[in-house]
């Protein structure tokens, strides 16, 4: 690594929030490390900072709110994710998302929260989350406050987190629970791989969404969608919401004709 | 700044720089030179440890991130010359050639079996996926795993004709 | 045969002895170059060219000249030095213009790693950019721009290549056999298609990495990770006109090579560095995404065939034109060609045969040495026109390679005849073909594809591979005895991963009839003291260094047996011997422990006869010649190995997925050393063969820059890649002048997995491939009869930058009435 940072672990909110808040030093969150380290080496991020978000108590937690909700820290690994029980047995889309993101290493140490905050088309986790109506809890020394995850991507690489926020929790409501949900992603080997394509269903009794990654700028959705909505129909709803490119992983027509073939697969085994 | 870490269970107190990645200061801070980079970018699993009981890629770890924590490298993995094991299986089964993928191989595989005492072929390949072998083609490495957890069923090593 | 044992009287050859360099290797203590740290060592770093083609205008290195912890820093207009294996076209450091995308342009030592990054970010480098040549095929029209303007004036070696300057033509190799018009005209089918595939990395998992040492009174040292010791020594030495004796190069464990660690690569850059700061070590490791650029590739190839078929399916004529494409630099690739245009039919009788092979200059990374040595590209075109030509006549392609596949009696296309102890390529054909229950589907098949929707396809391919070696080929071994009645080994040749120090323990054992474990073979080389070997390449090793041990062995023997015959007070024809002693054989009470006369035996009155016994075996490849230039005749081979592949595949037939349910290769190895060594090389060579087939390949933009030059975007198979099932069959027809009848086989299990996998894809879903890799969206296009994807020049995954329309993969072939 060329870039020299300084190394910062608060462990509390308040030291966090107020090193966020410090002028001049351009800092990056550090939960699991594999994409910041990734794009450091890569030369794609140049912080003087870097400030890691695990030795606060309770960031690592997925617990459970008083309203029933799912709630998970901003450094809860896509492994504890996927090896609590309580997860597993209500939100088996989560699990299908998780279970697909890289290697198994990586999942020892890539997060939930970093999966989203990254923005990265390609993110595993967006698809189940879009499904589930996932919230973002951000934080700031100016308060808190709360996004729908689909309102919180606005961009490749981009949120709507602006300086001295973080994610602190992701929430998902647990009126979401127990939906029956698949998730499918294209990649150019069986082995772990970026998603080529990715697309989730999820059945929410009388209609349905279908989300979709690595196919637009950002991962996207459709509207809820009757349950009674034919092939064809729900096809035209996907196709409105994806703007597919050409890359040297794909070519735009093929990406375009897979999203299709799995929107109908997983909706006809969602459905089914 | 100064980190205190447990390796192999040897605790150390070393000064780093904060930029540092484990890999970096397992290998020149402490000269265990037994786990490899092979990629530098969490792809290839040659640089796999143990961190406090978890595998992860030390090329993606911060050295800073592990005062206080135990790793554990292949150095450990063998009990005064005597091999593990999950060793000795890769030793008769012939699961290394050149031997650079061989220590995050071996981490791997000990943390898959710790998850799944009796594994099949398919969950070794899934717990595998993350280290590359340019060398052997894998499959005498599944033989070695299926046979140190016991279900490895024995066949012919070559069809002659 | 050097010996010629029946399998049940051989108690070490044959065995899976276990590999003597296992326990460092598992425990972490083996020492690879990337782990060596010397005292007062520095770190290098280069610049390197952001463009495909570029004219140098300035390098300002002042600034990092200036940084604290700099100790050197040189650019090409200090370094008047050029390097090439065949052709003598590259300097250490650009000079005067860039040549491809991640050329070294200056190069840094310092302090620290860190250092030296920052100081190669201070170099300053003003270009005018150039328009390259980027696809060979352009590379070749009239018009050209000439990679290399001076090509005339290089040095190359005359009696095997031909450069044609003024042109970007690196070489040109010709074979010509009978005559291919009459051929051609005798025909009831001619049936001529293109096949082509991209740049390829070889991916080792230790990236090249040597430390040098430039000392006093010139004397160098060299640590490097790289296959061929003396070929190092060797090049290096005529590069800087140094006496080969005041180099010394020393191999450590290697972490694989692959034919990319063959040649001398990053060592002279390494070793300027060292000289110009004042003689400190030197090290340089690159990173993986400089693997991919800064080093070399495997060649990208356009291979057109024209083949001519008689009504009963024999083939009559073959015309064969291959385009290499060769990179910026000629490297090995001069010499790729050669080995394929006299083997580029694959095992087939051609008698009327017609090859053209260019190697071609273009303004991309170069392209090197990959296992199979051009086989494995040129297989992919031939193992997929052959099926092409079988469906063309109405034949089943297992039919048609029968009738036209080598056999003893066949005459190949550089006039060599075939004979019964020269392999069985059809054996091998017949194995895999039984093992995927070819031509037809089981019940549980049928019932899959009734199940899931997917089609079942099983496709097979032959193959054939020689060395690719100078005719006076030679390697040497030292078998030396210590006290103790143990034996050291020393051969040149490298132990990269393959396994070679075990097997040759196992033929010394065999040989002396000695017990393995009085056997050791070193893992790390020196040519200061190891015995020369040409090289670590081209699946010679086993055949010539197995061959060198024995006469080794032998030698150690005669030399024993001299001592014992005095102190037995026996005539040396009389003499046996075990793994303990010299006995008189019609006596064995009379013996004398070989600990007794390893270092010389002393009488009880003290006087002392013979001296530490060291036996020496130099063996040099014999019959070989050099190819007529004209027609490409002559005796290249010291040995074929044949082999195939038949792969059960399961594709979907509306998105082009597809997945390996089976693969099963057979080898005809002679005789098998080390079964599970050998189980080792094929499956490990046949999933690199399915990478190749499969995912992997370079992608460049429009102007030369590489598009993928990490495991991000150029995938390599991980363990979830392998088929369901995977089978390894050996057959044996024992080669006459190999080691207890055995040949190489390192390479070969990479070859023809391809066209195996193209020819199950069309069998399977009519998907009718001409390149590859094959990914799912190239067969979902083939499905849908849509322009293939050609993105191994452009940007745009969809689009052609061809330079002349040619027969795409979807395209009907030539099926032509004469």
């Amino acid at each position: 690594m060329i870039v020299q940072f300084s190394y910062k672990a608060p462990t509390s909110m308040e030291q966090l929030l107020s090193l966020l808040g410090k002028d001049g030093a351009t800092y990056k969150l550090l939960a699991g490390g594999t994409d910041l380290l990734v794009g450091i080496r890569n030369g794609v991020y140049a912080p003087t900072q870097v400030i890691d978000l695990k030795k606060i108590p309770g960031f690592d937690l997925i617990s459970w709110d008083e309203k029933g909700d799912l709630v998970m820290g901003p450094a809860v690994t896509i492994n504890a994710m996927l090896f609590d029980k309580r997860v597993q047995e209500h939100f088996p889309l989560l699990c299908a998302c998780g279970k697909d993101l890289a290697s198994y290493q990586i999942r020892n140490r890539a997060t939930v929260v970093g999966n989203i905050v990254n923005a990265s088309p390609c993110s595993d986790m967006a698809p189940a989350l879009l499904c589930l109506d996932a919230r973002v809890r951000i934080e700031s020394l100016q308060g808190s406050r709360e996004v729908a995850i689909g309102a919180f991507f606005t961009g490749v690489k981009r949120t709507v987190l602006g300086k001295g926020e973080l994610v602190s929790a992701i929430t998902i409501p647990s009126s979401m629970a127990d939906k029956a949900g698949v998730y499918r992603k294209l990649k150019r080997i069986q082995g772990h791989d970026l998603g080529i394509v990715g697309v989730a269903v999820v059945n929410l009794g009388k209609s349905a969404r279908v989300a979709v990654s690595s196919s637009a700028p950002t991962p996207v959705i459709t509207p809820e969608l009757p349950l009674t909505l034919g092939l064809d129909k729900m096809l035209k709803e996907v196709e409105a919401i994806i703007r597919p490119i050409s890359d040297v992983r794909c070519s735009k027509e093929y990406r375009q004709f897979m999203v299709g073939e799995y929107a109908k697969r997983l909706w006809m085994e969602v459905i089914a | 700044m100064k980190i205190k870490v447990t390796v192999n269970a040897i605790p150390y107190e070393r000064e780093i720089e904060e930029h540092m990645t484990l890999l970096r200061f397992l290998r020149e801070g402490l000269g265990l030179t037994g786990t490899k980079e092979g990629c530098g970018a969490g792809e290839c699993g040659a640089c796999t440890v143990f961190f406090n009981g978890k595998t992860v890629n030390s090329c993606m770890v911060l050295a800073a991130e592990a005062d206080g924590a135990v790793i554990e490298t292949i150095e450990g993995e063998a009990t005064e010359g005597m091999l593990s094991a999950l060793q000795s299986s890769f030793e008769k089964h012939f699961a290394v050639q050149c031997g650079f993928c061989t220590a995050g191989m071996i981490m791997s595989a000990r943390e898959l079996i710790h998850h799944h005492p009796h594994p099949t072929a398919e969950e070794i390949k899934e717990g595998l996926e993350g280290n590359f072998c340019r060398c052997t083609g894998y499959e005498q490495i599944v033989e070695a795993i299926l046979d140190v957890t016991g279900s490895f069923v024995a066949k012919e090593v070559l069809t002659y004709v | 045969m050097y010996d010629t044992l029946d399998r049940s009287q051989l108690k070490n050859v044959g065995k899976s002895a276990v590999r003597l360099d296992v326990k460092e290797k598992l425990t972490g203590e083996a020492v690879y170059v990337s782990d060596m740290v010397l005292p007062g060592m520095l770190y290098a770093q280069i610049k390197k060219s952001p463009h495909a083609r570029a004219r140098i205008l300035s390098i300002d290195t002042s600034k990092a000249e200036a940084l604290r912890g700099v100790r050197a820093v040189l650019t090409g207009s200090e370094l008047d030095y050029r390097l090439g294996l065949y052709v003598v076209d590259k300097y250490l450091l650009a000079k005067g213009e860039v040549r491809h995308y991640g050329e070294a342009v200056a190069a840094v030592a310092a302090e620290s790693l860190q250092i030296a990054r920052e100081a190669v970010d201070l170099i300053e480098v003003t270009y005018e950019v150039l328009d390259p040549v980027l696809n060979h095929m352009d590379a070749m029209k009239e018009d050209a721009p000439l990679v290399h303007p001076d090509l005339g004036s290089y040095d190359y070696i005359k009696a095997v290549f031909t450069p044609i300057p003024g042109t970007n033509i690196a070489n040109l190799t010709k074979l010509r056999k009978g005559d291919v018009e009459q051929g051609f005209a005798d025909s009831a089918f001619v049936v001529e298609r293109e096949y082509d595939n991209p740049s390829v990395q070889h991916v080792p998992m230790e990236t090249h990495v040597s430390i040098v040492k430039w000392g006093s009174g010139d004397r160098v040292t060299i640590y490097t990770s790289a296959q061929s010791p003396f070929t190092v020594r060797n090049l290096f030495c005529r590069t800087f006109s140094l006496p080969f004796n005041k180099v010394r190069v020393i191999i450590p464990y290697v972490g694989g090579g692959f034919g990319g660690k063959a040649g001398i690569h990053i060592e002279p850059l390494t070793a300027c560095l060292s000289k110009k700061a004042g003689g400190a070590p030197v090290k340089f490791q690159a990173s993986r995404e400089e693997e991919f650029s800064l080093l070399p590739c495997r060649s990208a190839l356009t291979y057109r065939i024209k083949t001519g078929v008689s009504e009963e399916g024999k083939i009559l004529a073959q015309k064969m034109e291959m385009y290499w494409d060769a990179g910026a630099y000629a490297d090995y690739a001069v010499n790729v060609t050669r080995a394929s245009g006299y083997s580029a039919s694959g095992p087939y009788e051609i008698p009327n045969a017609w090859v053209d092979a260019y190697t071609v200059y273009t303004n991309k990374p170069y392209g090197t040495a990959y296992r199979g040595f051009g086989h494995v590209e040129f297989h992919w075109g031939i193992e997929r026109h052959m099926d092409l030509v079988a469906k063309t006549i109405g034949m089943d392609p297992l039919e048609f390679r029968h009738l036209n596949a080598l056999r003893p009696g066949s005459i190949t296309l550089t006039g060599e005849k075939i004979t019964s102890h020269s392999g069985d390529v059809l054996a091998c054909l017949d194995a895999v073909a039984k093992a995927i229950g070819y031509g037809k589907k089981s019940k549980e098949e049928k019932l899959r594809e009734k199940e899931s929707g997917l089609r079942i396809g099983k496709g097979i391919a032959i193959l054939q591979k020689a060395p690719a070696m100078p005719s006076n080929t030679a390697t040497a071994a030292i078998v030396k005895m210590n006290g103790d009645g143990t034996v050291s080994v020393a051969v040149g040749l490298t132990d990269i991963g393959q396994g070679s120090t075990t097997a040759l323990a196992q033929i010394v054992a065999e040989r002396l009839d000695f017990r393995l474990d009085q056997v050791f073979v070193k893992v790390e080389k020196d040519t200061d003291s190891d015995p020369y070997d040409w090289q670590t390449v081209a699946s010679k090793g086993l055949i010539m260094s197995g061959n060198a041990c024995i006469l080794a062995c032998k030698d150690l023997l005669q030399k024993g047996y001299a001592v014992a015959s005095h102190v037995l007070k026996a005539c040396v024809d009389d003499l046996g011997h075990d793994s303990e002693a010299v006995f008189v054989r019609h006596d064995p009470e009379s013996r004398i422990s070989w600990p007794q006369i390893a270092l010389g035996y002393a009488y009880p009155d003290g006087k002392a006869i013979g001296g530490p016994l060291i036996g020496i075996g130099s063996y040099i490849a014999q019959g070989l010649s050099n190819l007529d230039k004209e027609t490409g005749q002559g005796k290249p081979a010291l040995d074929w190995t044949f082999g195939a592949h038949g792969i059960i595949c399961e594709v979907n037939p509306v998105t082009g997925e597809y997945t390996l349910r089976k693969i099963a290769s057979a080898f005809d190895v002679g005789k098998v050393v080390n079964p599970q060594l050998l189980r080792g090389q094929i499956i490990g060579g046949m999933l690199q063969g399915l990478g190749t087939a499969m995912c992997e390949g370079y992608i460049y933009d429009g102007s030369g820059h590489l598009l993928n030059p990490s495991f991000t975007d150029n995938k390599i198979p991980t363990a979830k890649d392998l088929p369901f099932e995977v089978e390894t069959i050996a057959v044996e027809n024992a080669q006459v002048d190999g080691p207890y009848g055995a040949r190489g086989v390192a390479e070969h299990p990479m070859i023809s997995v391809a066209p195996a996998l193209g020819n199950a894809i069309y069998q399977a879903v009519g998907a009718d491939l001409s390149h590859m890799p094959i990914r799912a969206e190239d067969v979902w296009r083939a499905l849908h009869n849509k322009q293939p994807i050609d993105n191994w020049i452009t940007k745009t995954p969809v689009g052609s930058c061809r330079s002349t329309p040619v027969l795409g993969s979807h395209s009907p072939s030539h099926a032509l009435e004469p």
